[in-house]
């Protein structure tokens, strides 16, 4: 059993789902920050994973038979969602008729994603406690029966 | 008893250790990927190849190491799953995984079982 690699892939997952759970954080965050450090509005970012292809020493290791190499992170890019305006001339960021700029972070759709993300990393768990498991078992071979 | 059977035993034993540990990895490796877009599912392809050695069982003949050559466990792509199906997959994974480390304890069992055996034959039935 070629315990490592799969300890790896479980990890490259649970690294996967991490990001998407720390950016998920970001977004609900910013919620209502009316503006960012260069004054622009927050645009909500967004997650891209593709599977990994393996870098140098992943192809080295190809050879030797391992081609799986899990998940990884592509981007995080800030996406198009327009902003919204709420009406609140109190606000020292309110513009001249009185409306604040909020990011259009979208609440019902952060939390989805929080929760998808929660389950794969919960799956990627599994995965990695079932490989211990047998590798474990597999040491147990040849002992009293 | 320690002739060719013996060692094909073990030998099939093992081969099927192997498709078992590669198939974990496919299916970590689907689980890792399970958020990802244009993904193709990985599968090990093993008891397909064994058919020759089943039919041989079925007939009443013994297993021989020429039956067993060239036969590995194969890494396959399925098509890439369109996202209206994909959170159907992490379950079907789940459900894979489980019986895969099922798999591999029982075959480790059974290795075991043999090993120990083979032991009661060298010890003379003596314990």
């Amino acid at each position: 059993m070629d315990y490592r690699n799969a300890f790896a892939i479980s990890a490259s997952g649970m690294d996967v789902e991490k990001t998407r759970l720390d950016v998920t954080a970001v977004n609900l965050a910013n919620i209502h920050s009316t503006r960012g450090p260069d004054g622009t509005v927050f645009r909500p970012l967004h997650v891209t994973s593709v599977e990994a292809s393996g870098s140098f020493s992943n192809q080295f290791e190809q050879l030797a038979g391992a081609q799986l190499h899990g998940a990884q992170v592509a981007s995080v890019e800030a996406s198009d969602v327009a902003p919204h305006k709420v009406y609140d001339p109190g606000n020292p960021d309110a513009d001249e008729k009185g409306f604040v700029t909020l990011p259009g972070v979208n609440q019902v759709t952060e939390m989805v994603n929080m929760a998808t993300a929660l389950r794969a990393y919960e799956a990627n768990v599994v995965a990695l406690n079932a490989a211990k498991t047998m590798a474990l078992k597999a040491l147990e071979l040849g002992g009293s029966q | 008893m320690l002739g060719s059977t013996e060692a094909v035993t073990v030998e099939m034993v093992r081969m099927a250790l192997d498709a078992t540990s590669l198939r974990h990895q496919a299916i970590a490796n689907n689980i890792a990927n399970i958020n990802t877009k244009g993904y193709a599912p990985a599968r090990v392809d093993f008891e397909q190849q064994m058919s020759a050695v089943r039919q041989a069982l079925d007939a009443g003949q013994p297993v021989t190491h020429e039956m067993l050559s060239g036969i590995q466990p194969v890494l396959q792509r399925d098509q890439v799953v369109s996202d209206e199906d994909r959170t159907s997959s992490l379950d079907t994974e789940s459900a894979n995984l489980a019986q895969n480390t099922v798999q591999y304890e029982a075959l480790l069992k059974a290795l075991g079982k043999h090993f120990a055996i083979l032991g009661s034959a060298i010890s003379e039935g003596k314990r």
